[in-house]
Formats: C-alpha cells, sequence, structure tokens
C-alpha cells in the first residue's frame, strides 16, 4: 500500500472504533464464510476493518490486504473501513469471494468518531461536536494540546499561555459557572488533563458541545467535554521520526518607556505643575537647575556628581548581615538600562519525538518515546518534559480483547512570573532605566536611594532563582478487557487513572539593593501525592432489524475516586545561600494535609436508533452521586434528547447534485457541574498558626494553639443544572470539497453553585470563604461554524478551514437581594478599587467604574461641571451618569468586557508535488483590556518607577491644554490615578498569524533504496504578525473567570523560528 | 469457548454489582484536616477555642484558606485613630495604600476598601468569642469555675470587639451566641450591650490569671470603665477607675504602675509590665506564615530605605503633634491654645548629605519618643539622617513614627526574618496602658470630682515624663547628655490651667494627646469630646499652609484643590462599609451623611 498517502492523510480519520469491534466470529451455525483482499491503487490495505453490518462480528485484513469472515445468515452486508478511506458497504449476494477497491475519503460523512463511551460515524451524529483536525492541530509547536486547540475547534475559546509549559484557557462555549469552566478532559476513556499529554500521541480529539454528546458525562459536563483517544499500532512494523528546534525571539518589551534624561524632565515637568520647590534629592539635591546625576547611590547619599567624596570607592562596604549599615555607590546609567533587554534572551525550543508501532494476527502495539525542551524568552526560565507511551492490545480469545494505555512522564521546569505586578517583566517597567543591574563593585544595583522607586531587579531576581525547580512525575493511563458475547452485545470493562507526584522547592535571597528589600533568606519545599482512578463498566448492545432499523444502546456503570495528601515546609535565614546547601534540616515551618477525597459513582444509557439512515434520534441519561453533596442531594440525573434529519436523503432533494449530503438536528438536554470543594457540606474547625494560634503567654516568639469556625458547610449543596438547546446543520456540497457545519446554541445554568458571600457578622469564615450555595444562573448562547473546502487547482491540492466562535454571556441571578460581586485581579490595593464587576444583566467579568469624558480644561471647566472630589484642570473628568450633578460611587458604569464578540481561524494547507505550505491565522474581535500597566507608567505618583513618552510628551499642561492624558503631579488622587476608570480600557482585538510552515518531502524514488518510506523536511514560523491596537505587550491576556484580560505586564507571546524533519522507516 | 466467555461476562457482572452495593459508602467522604464541633466540646477544645478569639485582637488573620485584614485593621487603629485624628499623615508616596488618602482628607466613602476589612475584623472576633460559648453549651467536662472564667474571657472580648466597631461605625448589630440570621440590624444603640458583656467580665474574672496575655478583672474593669466614659457616664466610670487605680493589678499579679520611664511601656523587653493593662500580644520568629503574629498592622510604618525595618515609610506624624511637644521654657508646661504659633524646626527639603541643626526651642522629652526627626537618635539606630529615610518627603513630610519600631538590640529577635520587611516586630501594642487609665481617670475628675484630683493626675503622668533617666540621650551636642532641650514642668498647685472646669478640661485633653501620642487614640477622643470639628479644621488649615504659608513643613495635597475638612453629624463616624450593607440586604442602615 501506499505509505506516503497514509501518512500526509489527516491521521484524525484513524479512529479507534476498530479498537473495540475487532471482533471473530464465535457463533458457527447456519454460516457462510466470505473471503476476500483489500486493495487501493493496486496495494494491498492492511488491517482494514471488515464487519458484518449490524452485528458486532469483524475482523481485520492482513498482510496482503486479505481476509476471511463468517458470515451469520440473514446477513448480507460488509462494511469496510480504513482510516483515510470512504468506509463501503458491500452487498455479498450469493458470492464467496469480495475483492474490494477502497478510495481515499473525500468527505468525512463516513469518519466514525468516538464519543462519550462509543463511537458513531459522523453522519448519524445528531448532537454537537467538534471533531478536531489533529493534523493541524499538532502543527504549531506546543508543549500542551491545549494551546494547539486555539482557533482549531468551533465553539471553543482558547486563551493562551507563552509561559514554557503553560495549558490554556479552553472555554467551550462562554462560561457555565463562576469558576471550574475548565472542560472535562476524557483520555483513552479515563478523565485527564491535555496538559500533561504529549500531543504526539493525540489520534484523534473531539469537543462535545450540547448536552446530546457530553450530557452522558452528566454531573461533569456542563463545560463540555473534549474527547482524546491516542494513537493505535496498526499494519506493518514501523517507526517514524519527527523533530523540531527553533528560536523563539522576545522582542523589544516596553518601547514607550522614557530614558533618564526624559525621566528627570518628567520629574520637573510635575514639579512645576505643582509649584513645588524646585529641587531633587536624584536631580538636583540642592535646588537649582536639574541635571543627571553621576551616581545615583553612595552609603545613604544619592544624586551625587563625580569628585564627589562620598562616591570614594573606598568607603564601599556591603554587609549582608548588617544591610541598612552597608555603603553601596552605584553609579548612574545616563544612557539608560533596557530591563527587558536584561532578563530577556532567544530562547530555543526542541522537540524530538520516536514512535514504533504496529499491529500482528492477535495483537497491536504502540510504543513512542518524546523529549520536549522549552526555553522561556525570560533567561533561565524553562520547562522540560520526557514522555514515554506504550498502548497494546491482544485478542487472547477470538471474541476477548484485552488493552491498556499508559503513559509516563516527567517534567521538570524553573518558573516565572506571568501577569502581576510582581514578576520580572512587570519590574522592566517599574525599575528606572538609570539604575544599572550592577553598582561599582559588581553587585547588584537597585532601587535603593533616593526617588527610586519600589521595583526590584529583574535580572537580580532571575539570577536569584535559577535554582528554583518543578518536579511532576505522572502515571496516566487504563487497562480494559471485552467480551463479545451473543451475536449483539460487547461488555467492556476499564480501570484507569492517574497518579500524579510534584516536588517543588525555591529559595528566596535575602536582598539590599532596593528600596524594599527582603530581610532574610528563606528556603521553601513542597510535595504532593494524588491519585484517581476510574473504574467503567459497560454493555452494548448494536442491531438492525429489517434492514432499516439501526439500533445502538449501551448501559454502564462508573466510580470516580480521588485522593491526596501534600507536605511542605520553610526554612528561614540560612547559614550561607549555597544551592547544595538548601533543605529543611532545620525547618521552623512545615504544614501539610490531605486534600478532602472526593467520589463519584454513576449509572449511564444511551440509545441510538437510525431508521433507514434518514432519520435520527438518540436519548441519554446519567445518574450521578457525589460525595461532593451532603445525602439528601447527592444524587442528579441528567438526561437528554437529539432528533436528526438526513433531509438529502429524501426523495425530493436528489434533483439537487450539488448537496451531497444535508442534516438537520435539534437537541435539547442537561449536564451538571459538582467543581466545588470535597468538603462543602460540612462546618469545619480548623487552628492555624497565622489564623487562630495567639501568644497568650506573652512569650514573644512561640504561640498558644487555638482554633476557630473555618468554613460553614452547605448540606443542602446540589448538582449545578445546565440546560442545552441545540440546532444546526451538517453541510455536505459538492461531493465531500465543501463542508459546512453551523450550530446556535443556548446554556443556561441554573442552581449555579456560587460561593455567596455572607455579612461579615457571620464570622469570617463565611465572610470571607463562605460555601458553595445553588443560588445564581447564568446564560450563554451563540454560534459555531465551521467551513471546509478541499480541491485542487493547476496542481495545487488545497485545504481550507475556517472556524468562527461566538458566545454572549450574561449573569442573569447572583442571589435573593445581591446582583454583583466584585472581583480583585491584583489591582485592589494600590488604585483605590478593583475593575471587574460581576452583575446580573451583564457578562462574566465586566469592567466598572468611572467613565473619563476627558479632562477639565480649566476652573471654569470645574466649577461649571457636576461637583467631583478632587477636580482640577488638567485632571480627569467623569460622566455624571445619574445626572445628579455630583461624581458618586453611583456614576460609576460598565465601559467594556474582556469577553470577545467573536473568535476565528482560518487554516490553508497547500500541496504542489513535493512541496507543502501550512498557514494559520487566528483573531478575536471586539474584546477590551484593562491595560493596568499605564497605571504604573503614565503617571507620575503611580510609585517612582518607569514612566511612559506619553507621561511626558501628551499629558495636559496649563500650557498645552490638547493634552490628552492628565496633568502629571506629584501627588495622585481621586481625579487622577485614585480610582479605577476607563482610561485603563483598550480594544484589545487582534488579528495574528499563528502559524507559518513549509515542508519538501523527498520524492520517494530517492528514498527507497534507503529503506525510508518518507522523509520530509520543513521551516516553520509563528506568530509572525499581530494586528491590533492594544498597545500593551500582548493583547491575549489570560486571567481567571472571574476577571480577566487585566494586563499588569503579560508574559507575551513572540515570534519563533524552526526547523524540522519528519522520517518514516 | 462460550464457558469461558460467560465466566468472564458473570466476573463483570459481579463486577458492577458490587460496585453497586458498596456505592453507599464509597460516596460517604469526610473533610480532612479540620475538627467538627463535637470533637471540640471539651474542655481542651473550649479553651483553643478562647485562644482563637484572643487571636483577632491583632486585627490580622492568616490561613486556613482564610486571609484577612492587616494594616488596614490593626488592632492599634492607627489609620483611623492616628490618621484621621491629625496624630500622622498616611506618609509614603501618594500613590501607595490610596484608600487612605479619602481617610485623611475626610472624603471616604462606603466603598473603600479599609472599612469593610476593619468591620470583617472585629466581627470575626465577635463570632469567635461567640463559637467559644455555643461550644462551651455542649462540654460536659469543664468546671463550673473555669465555665464561669471562660464565658467571662470570651464575653471580655465580645464587648471589646463591638466597643471597636462601636466607635468606628456607631450604630453597629450586636451579634451574640444565639444569634443564628446573622443579617442582624443596626438600629439600635449597643453600648447596654456592650456594658453588660464588659461588666459580667468585670464581676467574674479573678484577679490573676495563669498567662499573662489574658484579660483579668482589672482590664476588664478598665475597658468597662472606658465604655462608660465614651457615654459620658462619669460617675460609673469614675468608681471603676478609682479601685483600678488604687488596686488594680496586672495578670500576673503585680499592682499597676507607671514604669520609671516613658518609653519603657513600647520596649519589648518591658512589655507586660506593671503599667501595661491589656494587650495585644505579639510574637514572631513562632513558625506562623507570613509573620501573621507580628505586629502585622503596624509593618508599613517604618522609615523607609536604609531605616531600620525598611519598609514602608507610613504614619509620618505631623507638624501639628510635633508642635505640641513645645513646652514654656521657664514652666516646661505646654500652650495647648497656640502650640502652632511656632513651627517646631525641621528638615523638609534638606537632604540627608547637607547640614541641618535640630530645633533648640524647649520640648518635651515624650517627643523624641513618639516622632522620628533628623538629628535625633532614634531609638539606639543612630541618628536620623532625616530624607534618606523617608519614602517621599515632598509628600509625607520629615517624621518618622517610633513608637511600633524595634530597637537594634532586639532585631532579628524580636522582629521577624521571615517576610519582605523586618518591620514586623514582637513589641505589644497596648490597648490600655496605666498612663491612660489615670488620663481617664483625670477626665472623670474634672467633670465629676475634683479640679485638683485631675491637675495631681496630670502631674502623675508629667512626672514620670521627666525623670531624666527616661530622656532620648546624645553624647554629643548642645544638650547633651540629652538629645535636645528638655524640659517638662508639673501643675503646680492653683495653677490657671486648673482653676476652671473648662481650662482643666482643655489641660488634660492636651495632656492625653501628648502622652499617648501616636498610640491610635485621637480621632475617637477628638469625636467623643465633640472638639472634632473644630480641632481637625484648625489641623488642617495649619498642616496645608493655608493658615500660616510661611511654614516649612506642609501637606499641600491637603489643600488641593480644596482645603480638606471635618463635616459635623457626618465624620463623626465612618460609613457602614457598603458590601455589607448590599449583603444584609436591606438590614443595615447607612450612618447619616454617606
Amino acid at each position: 500500500m501506499k505509505r506516503k498517502s497514509r501518512l500526509l492523510a489527516t491521521p484524525a480519520r484513524y479512529f479507534s472504533l476498530s479498537a473495540i469491534l475487532l471482533l471473530f466470529v464465535f457463533c458457527a451455525s447456519a454460516q457462510k464464510q466470505v473471503s476476500g483482499t483489500v486493495k487501493e491503487n493496486n496495494n494491498p490495505v492492511v488491517g482494514a476493518t471488515v464487519e458484518v453490518k449490524g452485528t458486532n462480528l469483524a475482523t481485520i485484513t492482513g498482510p496482503q490486504g486479505t481476509f476471511a469472515i463468517n458470515l451469520p445468515s440473514g446477513r448480507t452486508q460488509l462494511v469496510i473501513s480504513y482510516v483515510g478511506f470512504e468506509t463501503q458497504t458491500i452487498n455479498v449476494g450469493d458470492k464467496t469471494t469480495v475483492d474490494v477497491v477502497m478510495v481515499p475519503v473525500n468527505t468525512t460523512l463516513n469518519e466514525v468518531v468516538v464519543t462519550g463511551y462509543t463511537a458513531q460515524a459522523k453522519k448519524d451524529i445528531t448532537g454537537s461536536v467538534s471533531v478536531v483536525n489533529t493534523k493541524n492541530l499538532k502543527s504549531v509547536p506546543a508543549a500542551s494540546a491545549e494551546s494547539q486547540l486555539q482557533g482549531r475547534a468551533a465553539g471553543v475559546t482558547v486563551i493562551t499561555s507563552n509561559r514554557p509549559g503553560d495549558g490554556a484557557s479552553v472555554r467551550i462555549r462562554g462560561f457555565a459557572s463562576f469558576g471550574g469552566n475548565e472542560p472535562l478532559i476524557i483520555i483513552d476513556g479515563v478523565p485527564g488533563s491535555l496538559n500533561g499529554l504529549n500531543p504526539n500521541d493525540i489520534e484523534t480529539m473531539q469537543v462535545l458541545k450540547d448536552a446530546a454528546a457530553a450530557s452522558i458525562y452528566g454531573a461533569r459536563a456542563s463545560s463540555g467535554v473534549i474527547v482524546v483517544t491516542t494513537k493505535k499500532g496498526r499494519g506493518n512494523a514501523k517507526v517514524s521520526y519527527n523533530m523540531y528546534y527553533g528560536r523563539s525571539v522576545p522582542g523589544d518589551g516596553f518601547t514607550n518607556l522614557l530614558n533618564p534624561q526624559e525621566m528627570m524632565d518628567l520629574a520637573y515637568l510635575a514639579k512645576k505643575n505643582d509649584n513645588a520647590v524646585l529641587k531633587h534629592d536624584q536631580y538636583a539635591p540642592n535646588g537649582g537647575t536639574f541635571r543627571l546625576p553621576d551616581y545615583i547611590l553612595a552609603g545613604t547619599a544619592s544624586g551625587l556628581m563625580e569628585g564627589d567624596p562620598l562616591v570614594n570607592p573606598a568607603k564601599y562596604n556591603l554587609d549582608i548581615d548588617n544591610v541598612s549599615g552597608s555603603y553601596l555607590i552605584v553609579r548612574a546609567n545616563k544612557a539608560g538600562t533596557n530591563w527587558y533587554d536584561q532578563i530577556t534572551e532567544n530562547a530555543p525550543m526542541m522537540n524530538q519525538n520516536i514512535s514504533v508501532s504496529g499491529s500482528a494476527d492477535r495483537s497491536r502495539y504502540l510504543f513512542t518515546f518524546d523529549y520536549l525542551e522549552q526555553k522561556g524568552i525570560v533567561i533561565y526560565n524553562f520547562f522540560r518534559r520526557y514522555t514515554a507511551r506504550l498502548n497494546t492490545e491482544f485478542n487472547i480469545k477470538k471474541n476477548i480483547r484485552i488493552g491498556e494505555n499508559v503513559q509516563l512522564s516527567y517534567a521538570k521546569s524553573n518558573g516565572a512570573g506571568l501577569n502581576d505586578e510582581g514578576t520580572e517583566i512587570a519590574n522592566t517597567y517599574r525599575q528606572q532605566p538609570i539604575i544599572p543591574v550592577f553598582n561599582i563593585k559588581g553587585d547588584y544595583a537597585g532601587s535603593r536611594g533616593a526617588n527610586l522607586g519600589n521595583g526590584s531587579n529583574p535580572y537580580a531576581t532571575r539570577v536569584r532563582s535559577k535554582d528554583n525547580r518543578n518536579h511532576g512525575y505522572t502515571i496516566f493511563g487504563n487497562a480494559y478487557l471485552e467480551v463479545d458475547f451473543l451475536k449483539h452485545f460487547t461488555v467492556r470493562t476499564s480501570f484507569g487513572g492517574t497518579f500524579n507526584n510534584n516536588n517543588y522547592y525555591n529559595y528566596t535571597f535575602q536582598t539590599y539593593e532596593n528600596s524594599e528589600n527582603n530581610s532574610g533568606s528563606q528556603y521553601f519545599e513542597g510535595a504532593n501525592y494524588f491519585r484517581s482512578w476510574t473504574w467503567t463498566n459497560q454493555l452494548t448492545y448494536k442491531n438492525i432489524f429489517r434492514d432499516k432499523h439501526e439500533v445502538t444502546a449501551l448501559v454502564g456503570t462508573e466510580a470516580v475516586s480521588d485522593w491526596g495528601r501534600f507536605l511542605e515546609g520553610t526554612r528561614l535565614g540560612l547559614f550561607v545561600d549555597a544551592v547544595d546547601f538548601r533543605s529543611l534540616t532545620s525547618g521552623t515551618r512545615a504544614n501539610g494535609s490531605p486534600y478532602t477525597p472526593a467520589s463519584l459513582f454513576s449509572q449511564f444509557g444511551k440509545v441510538d436508533y437510525v431508521y433507514n439512515s434518514k432519520y435520527l434520534a438518540s436519548v441519554t441519561v446519567r445518574r450521578d452521586g457525589s460525595s461532593r453533596f451532603g445525602p439528601e442531594n447527592r444524587y442528579g440525573i441528567f438526561p437528554s434528547g437529539s432528533i436528526g434529519w438526513r433531509m438529502s436523503r429524501e426523495d425530493f432533494m436528489s434533483s439537487i447534485s450539488w448537496i451531497t449530503d444535508l442534516k438537520l438536528r435539534g437537541s435539547y438536554g442537561q449536564m451538571g457541574n459538582q467543581r466545588i470543594d470535597p468538603a462543602n457540606a460540612f462546618s469545619q474547625f480548623r487552628g492555624g498558626i497565622g489564623s487562630s494560634n495567639y501568644d497568650i503567654n506573652g512569650s514573644q516568639s512561640s504561640t498558644v494553639t487555638g482554633f476557630q469556625l473555618s468554613f460553614v458547610g452547605n448540606p443542602e449543596g446540589k448538582w449545578e443544572t445546565n440546560t442545552t438547546t441545540n440546532i444546526g446543520f451538517d453541510a455536505t456540497l459538492f461531493r465531500g470539497k465543501t463542508e459546512l457545519v453551523f450550530d446556535w446554541y443556548s446554556k443556561k445554568t441554573t442552581d449555579l453553585l456560587f460561593q455567596l458571600q455572607q455579612v461579615a457578622t457571620a464570622g469570617a469564615g463565611p465572610g470571607v470563604n463562605p460555601a458553595f450555595s445553588n443560588v445564581a444562573s447564568m446564560e450563554n448562547h451563540g454560534i459555531d461554524v465551521l467551513i471546509t473546502q478541499r480541491g485542487t487547482l493547476k496542481g495545487i491540492k488545497f485545504d481550507l478551514t475556517g472556524t468562527f466562535t461566538t458566545y454572549k454571556n450574561e449573569i442573569t441571578k447572583l442571589s435573593e437581594g445581591v446582583d454583583f460581586f466584585d472581583t480583585d485581579a491584583g489591582e485592589g490595593g494600590r488604585i483605590g478599587g478593583v475593575f471587574v464587576r460581576n452583575a446580573v444583566g451583564h457578562p462574566i467579568s465586566s469592567y466598572f467604574g468611572y467613565k473619563v469624558i476627558g479632562l477639565f480644561q480649566s476652573a471654569a471647566d470645574v466649577s461649571s461641571s457636576p461637583t467631583q472630589t478632587a477636580a482640577a484642570p488638567g485632571r480627569f473628568k467623569y460622566l455624571d451618569a445619574n445626572g445628579d450633578n455630583k461624581i458618586t460611587d453611583a456614576d460609576r458604569v460598565f465601559f467594556g468586557s474582556p469577553n470577545p464578540d467573536f473568535t476565528y481561524g482560518f487554516n490553508m494547507n497547500l500541496e504542489y508535488k513535493n512541496f507543502d505550505l501550512t498557514a494559520f491565522f487566528y483573531g478575536a474581535a471586539g474584546k477590551d483590556a484593562i491595560n493596568y500597566v499605564k497605571w504604573w507608567t503614565d503617571f507620575v505618583p503611580s510609585f517612582q518607577g518607569g514612566k511612559s513618552r506619553a507621561a511626558l510628551y501628551d499629558s495636559w499642561t496649563s500650557t498645552k491644554t490638547s493634552g490628552t492624558i492628565p496633568i502629571q503631579e506629584e501627588n495622585g488622587n481621586f481625579s487622577t490615578n485614585g480610582t479605577p476608570n476607563s482610561y485603563y480600557l483598550e480594544n484589545a482585538s487582534y488579528f495574528r498569524m499563528k502559524n507559518l510552515s513549509i515542508g519538501y518531502s523527498l520524492p520517494s524514488s530517492l528514498i527507497k533504496r534507503a529503506h525510508i518510506d518518507m522523509f520530509r523536511i520543513y521551516v516553520q514560523a509563528t506568530n509572525l504578525f499581530t494586528v491590533t491596537k492594544y498597545t500593551g505587550l500582548d493583547p491575549e491576556i489570560i486571567g481567571g473567570d472571574r476577571a480577566f484580560g487585566i494586563d499588569a505586564g503579560v508574559y507575551p507571546t513572540v515570534r519563533q523560528f524552526f526547523v524540522g524533519v519528519n522520517v518514516n522507516f | 469457548m462460550k464457558k469461558i466467555t460467560f465466566k468472564f461476562v458473570a466476573l463483570l457482572i459481579a463486577g458492577t454489582v458490587i460496585t453497586l452495593s458498596c456505592g453507599k459508602g464509597f460516596l460517604e467522604q469526610t473533610p480532612k484536616g479540620a475538627l467538627d464541633e463535637n470533637t471540640l466540646a471539651n474542655k481542651k477544645g473550649v479553651e483553643a477555642l478562647l485562644i482563637g478569639a484572643y487571636s483577632v485582637l491583632d486585627g490580622f488573620i492568616d490561613g486556613g484558606g482564610i486571609f484577612l485584614g492587616g494594616w488596614t485593621s490593626a488592632g492599634s487603629n492607627w489609620v483611623y485613630g492616628g490618621v484621621s485624628g491629625g496624630d500622622a499623615h498616611k506618609g509614603t508616596d501618594g500613590g501607595d495604600q490610596p484608600d487612605i488618602n479619602p481617610i485623611e482628607r475626610f472624603e471616604h466613602t462606603p466603598t473603600n476598601g479599609y472599612f469593610n476589612d476593619k468591620w470583617s475584623v472585629v466581627y470575626e472576633g465577635v463570632a469567635r468569642s461567640n463559637s467559644v460559648l455555643k461550644v462551651m453549651a455542649k462540654a460536659t467536662d469543664i468546671s463550673a469555675a473555669d465555665v464561669t472564667r471562660i464565658t467571662a474571657e470570651a464575653r471580655f472580648l465580645r464587648g471589646h470587639y463591638h466597643f471597636e466597631a462601636k466607635k468606628m461605625f456607631n450604630k453597629v448589630p450586636y451579634v451574640d451566641e444565639t444569634v443564628i440570621d446573622f443579617k442582624v440590624p443596626n438600629d439600635a444603640d449597643i453600648w447596654p450591650k456592650i456594658e453588660a458583656d464588659l461588666k459580667f467580665a468585670y464581676d467574674n474574672l479573678p484577679e490573676t490569671m495563669n498567662a499573662k496575655g489574658r484579660v483579668n478583672k482589672w482590664a476588664a474593669g478598665a475597658l468597662l470603665a472606658k465604655a462608660y466614659l465614651y457615654q459620658k457616664k462619669f460617675t460609673e466610670a469614675k468608681t471603676i477607675f478609682d479601685l483600678i487605680y488604687t488596686t488594680g493589678k496586672n495578670a500576673q499579679g503585680q499592682k499597676f504602675a507607671l514604669l520609671p520611664k516613658y518609653h519603657q511601656p513600647f520596649d519589648a523587653a518591658t512589655e507586660n509590665s506593671t503599667e501595661s493593662v491589656f494587650a495585644v500580644q505579639y510574637s514572631v520568629n513562632d513558625g506562623a506564615p507570613d509573620a501573621a503574629n507580628g505586629g502585622w498592622g503596624e509593618v508599613l510604618n517604618f522609615p523607609y530605605n536604609s531605616g531600620p525595618g525598611g519598609c514602608c515609610g507610613f504614619y509620618q506624624p505631623s507638624q501639628d503633634l510635633v508642635n505640641a511637644f513645645q513646652v514654656n521654657a521657664v514652666t516646661g508646661l505646654p500652650d495647648p491654645d497656640n502650640y502652632n504659633a511656632t513651627e517646631v524646626k525641621n528638615d523638609q527639603g534638606i537632604a540627608s548629605t547637607d547640614l541641618f541643626t535640630p530645633s533648640t526651642a524647649t520640648l518635651d522629652p515624650r517627643l523624641d519618643w513618639t516622632v522620628g526627626r533628623r538629628g535625633i537618635p532614634y531609638l539606639d539606630h543612630g541618628v536620623h539622617p532625616g530624607a534618606d529615610w523617608i519614602r517621599l518627603q515632598s509628600y509625607g513630610g520629615p517624621y518618622s513614627p517610633v513608637k511600633n519600631v524595634f530597637t537594634k538590640v532586639e532585631k532579628d529577635a524580636l522582629n521577624d526574618k521571615s517576610f519582605w520587611t523586618s518591620g514586623v516586630t514582637a513589641t505589644n501594642y497596648t490597648l490600655i496602658r496605666f498612663a491612660d487609665v489615670i488620663l481617664m481617670l483625670a477626665e472623670c475628675e474634672v467633670e465629676v470630682g475634683s479640679l485638683d484630683k485631675a491637675r495631681q493626675y496630670v502631674n502623675e503622668i508629667r512626672a514620670r515624663a521627666s525623670n531624666p533617666a527616661g530622656f532620648v540621650a546624645s553624647a554629643s551636642g548642645p544638650f547633651a547628655p540629652y538629645a535636645a532641650n528638655y524640659k517638662i514642668g508639673l501643675y503646680p498647685v492653683a495653677s490657671p490651667a486648673f482653676l476652671t472646669q473648662a481650662a482643666a478640661r482643655k489641660s488634660v485633653h492636651f495632656e492625653r494627646r501628648i502622652e499617648l501620642g501616636m498610640e491610635g487614640h485621637r480621632f475617637f477622643d477628638l469625636v467623643r469630646w465633640g472638639e472634632a470639628k473644630a480641632t481637625l479644621d484648625a489641623y488642617f488649615l495649619y498642616v496645608s499652609g493655608t493658615s500660616n504659608p510661611a511654614i516649612n513643613n506642609k501637606r499641600l495635597y491637603l489643600a488641593t484643590p480644596t482645603v480638606a475638612k471635618f463635616t459635623v453629624g457626618k465624620n463623626e463616624y465612618f460609613p457602614i462599609p457598603q458590601r455589607q450593607i448590599d449583603l444584609a440586604t436591606g438590614t443595615l442602615k447607612q450612618n447619616p451623611g454617606y
């Protein structure tokens, strides 16, 4: 057979149903044997599935493409299927030999898709399922399939993180709840995580979006389900090797920052604006003319010039035991330190993947080994992972199969900050440019000294944290047994799960160079251990009556159990900072705890019915019992139903030749959510050294154990219910050249589990850490569209796919009398409030505050405007939303939302002769972000860090009233930087070229002699360009669901360049 | 063949049945690492809950999934009592902790997060006190005497936390152990209930307790009398204060007395002494995360840069407070009416490297144990270098706080080493010290007793402060062996300052300001005296440089765009936190004016 075509054909069309249906006949009565060969282009097709239609009887073709199968009486049809080829139904009639010629697929109608506990041909699916093209998926280099999923599946919104090893925020059709909106990931039938999975091992990936598709997962399905199967061995033994190597280019960082000279000009401007004394500890310590100092620090003095006796290097003294008494001397970097350049570098990324797979008579095997190394653009930040997978399956009897899938992985990393004011990246704008990296003696320089702000040297932070590590070990997989019996039945049991063990340690150095220093060294080490198992038993019945009524029925039970513990310790004031000495040997603090275990026990059933390949119906029901709820509400039932109509099979449409297939679908059903603290039902008392212990004896250095009510349980808690309506159609046009999938949905969450904050008079337990109660509700609706166009034009084979995703989220209820809650994304203590208000009638994570309508232009303008605290010329003028002629809390309005109007992906695959080209674009439109970096850089009084060019050149002054940003003053207030307002709002819509790769496959004539089946080399670039109006580092800003899109200097998405090789033997 | 098949099928069905049948127990999971109420319903458990109730006194909770409060809710009330009272400015940098800016200017609104924190912390204290009583009701192994003692301690704490709520917010709910619906309205005056709790404690607690940090009879009495004082029930207050003055003892059984030197109550080495009536016990390096049991509420209130603590330059004393320490060069007595007529010389606008000579004016020696200023030894950390230790002098002024700062001798032993700053100390915050009791007694004497007795009490306070052994020392300088021109005199018999009730009142009030400066009482005193409007408006005019543009040290932001002012009928109390009003769905009413 033609190996090249098989590998280049979309692996997405591999299907693993054959794993379940590899059957041998055991019933000997009243049957005849049929034999034959399966070929394609005169090449034998090895490993194709030959199945007696309407039964579970099947076999696979042997090395020469031959097969033999017993046909029971009354059965006349064989179904022959193989990945990448059209599934064919052959009417055997009286014949005893059949030769089948396979044709490569043009449509995906017969593609078999693994969904919940079962598999269906795509044409028979009535629920809303996005089938992900896994070849396209894997074309973007990433550690996790979560990131790769961006733009690949309609209905899925993905916000990626560019930090090595990170996953992404994956949300299916908006938000079902205020937390726990991560989809359920099922890998080979076992709940798992895409983050730990080697993406190269993925064979198929389906996204189950509506209740009809997902409610078979019941209580865990309300945020959607992603079903993944890993690769299986198939056909002759083969070895494939894939590798790529590339580099990430960090880019320029914050390019709008002032240089030291301009920083001085800005300080001068603020003093002039304030009519303050023109005196500055760095630029003019004795008043008079401002000038850049030669030294920013010498002992306790600042703003010194060369020749000053205070800067005599002989006076230099760094005593780590007496930091405040040390005499440090720091020369000014008048040219300016580019802190972003200091902490970033071109970062290599490499992946090596080898796999060995094949099948023999009664066994199939696949072994892969994968090594991924990604360095961060931030120095010393890296992620390294080794994974090995072994998937095998044995036919121990004709009708009995046993198999296993297992992945072992080990990951090692050094982290870096992602998105908050304390990260190394944030300190590239918080640290003034006049500060050098090192002082005159090569020790670190920092913000210590007058008027140098409170940032910390980010380079020092990175170097000091270079030996911090996280180590993670994971075993994930399952073993299963399947038995076929009584012609129509298959029983399957699967036991699987995960073992995680993580170890992590970090060391905090005592510092001396900053204005705010760590007062001592600290070593922290911890480990956690977690295991989860899932035991699934299911019975499947499959039959076809009178050739027209196809019935598939399924019943099953499932038990899930989670358990884990963790242990952490801290040691203070280590004798020396030496790496090898870091241990907890004489730790002063330890804590650890078992996690409260959680368990789930479920029964489920599903019936699919197809009449004459025309009318489709499906009913699913699942009953779940969860330990997370009290006994009264422990069980929940989640039903769904769906119908489909393949209109194109009707006579009246047979004349429309360009419509190959058209199916209308509709579904309605319910799913649940149980993602709450497993101990939610219980009131708990806890003791804690920091929370309830007290030094009642006045010892000054020890405490007596105390206890407090830390949590008031809610025994009444029950499932959150998510009711989904879905209407859609699947169209295949022009003999498969065009495919269109359209869905409209509405998703309503009721009894939403909300941490209903209690009045503080109930105590801090319920006041700060309230139990989940079923009080809120939320709605999402939108459309998902997928369009594919394939064809050949002047010898160029093309395959174009576009996805389009929308969701409109609205909070419809919180609780009686409470219609909003605010969420702090880290800015709360800085800006006199928070940006995000989650309120009834608005989408989750909406931005709320005063709306800036301009700047006050004059005293007259101030007096003629509504009364506003701290109003003055050049300061923000806020909207008097309620028209009462004064600006109060009541004038705050909703002014933006990070939820996009729509997101879209466009993928293009071109093949010409031996060349191939892939381009992928992704965009998000109509979304806002809060550029919180501006708070730091656009206002002089927002701490004395780096400032923006806008602050100096575009600010209002009494002589430049055209200024667009507020007057620069030394003190902040409500009308400048003292409250959340719409000044920080920016349009964060963007369009990005995510991927471009060009490959060349060596001609087979050339490589056959070396017994190589395929040899492809390629070059690739990611994130080549981004079109956006957003002024921060990256418009893609990851954050928690209750408050996202708030940018404190996010770890940015950057360009990457790669070369790679794919080889098959 | 078939046999084997059916064996497998039978096995699977059996497996399913087993799974089904064990389903019920399988789904029973209990919380780990936590206890339920029944496990704590015994002496050991109830005593531990009582400790938990004490542990909120510092205003900070860290752990168990809960973080609450901190500098926003410090037991010392430095923001509400100190900054609002004109003792000090927020200090530091305009952008840091911006929520304090409107509080300093009396422009605060109900949504200010500081108020919600303070409210939440005091009611957590109430909830924990109630928890003790609730769980104790189920215990059977506690002796009657212990039940009484534990009840009295818990009710004292409940009274204290409610007292805090009352003086901050006035109209507040009262929550006891019987409350089930916590949306308690704030429509009643809770003084009677606070009194009842404190009186029970006063009537039932023993004099001597088994730990220094516990409340005893006299501490309870002092707080009860203070509650009377806040209600102007001077007679009732005086009765108890008199008794405390004559026979009161601390929890260790030592008779109350002023320590010989003024600064000793603020030194960790001499805390829990005869002058400590009731104190928040701080401990450090005790294994708590984030130094949670130290003086966390005051962690920001240290000099900046190379100064002790290193962070963050908050709570900078005002020029008005400093001026109040000026005394008549002859009599050594203050001038409450005209103390701002001259500005105590300061180094505002002068770099640390430039020369500066401190004031040579005659000053009350308590100044330099209350305010850190350029040129004067700052505890044992050396001479205060001025600007170098100040975060942003142009914003916060030239001064540093002193009373909460650790000494160099204590460094590393009595300040925490685990934190981003070394400014978490073991130096207790004394909620009620004996000097406070004496001055409250003097107030009672002015109102219902003898003016001369009031004078004698004030003199007792001044006499201790005048002990030269307690002056800030300096080996060099024009006033060696002292750091400045210290003088403090006693009020003579028939002093005009005590001749009329009004004069005596003024003298006692002024003495209270000086003696208890920077200890978090000032704003609450001004409000209960009815002097807030006059005092604070004058304060704003002065420190902003509006009434006297010639002063060197002025806070321009208090005059921009208009001079800050106190609004009568509104600013006496802080607003009920809007979040609590929202959550209470109609049961909480906002204070007038907000």
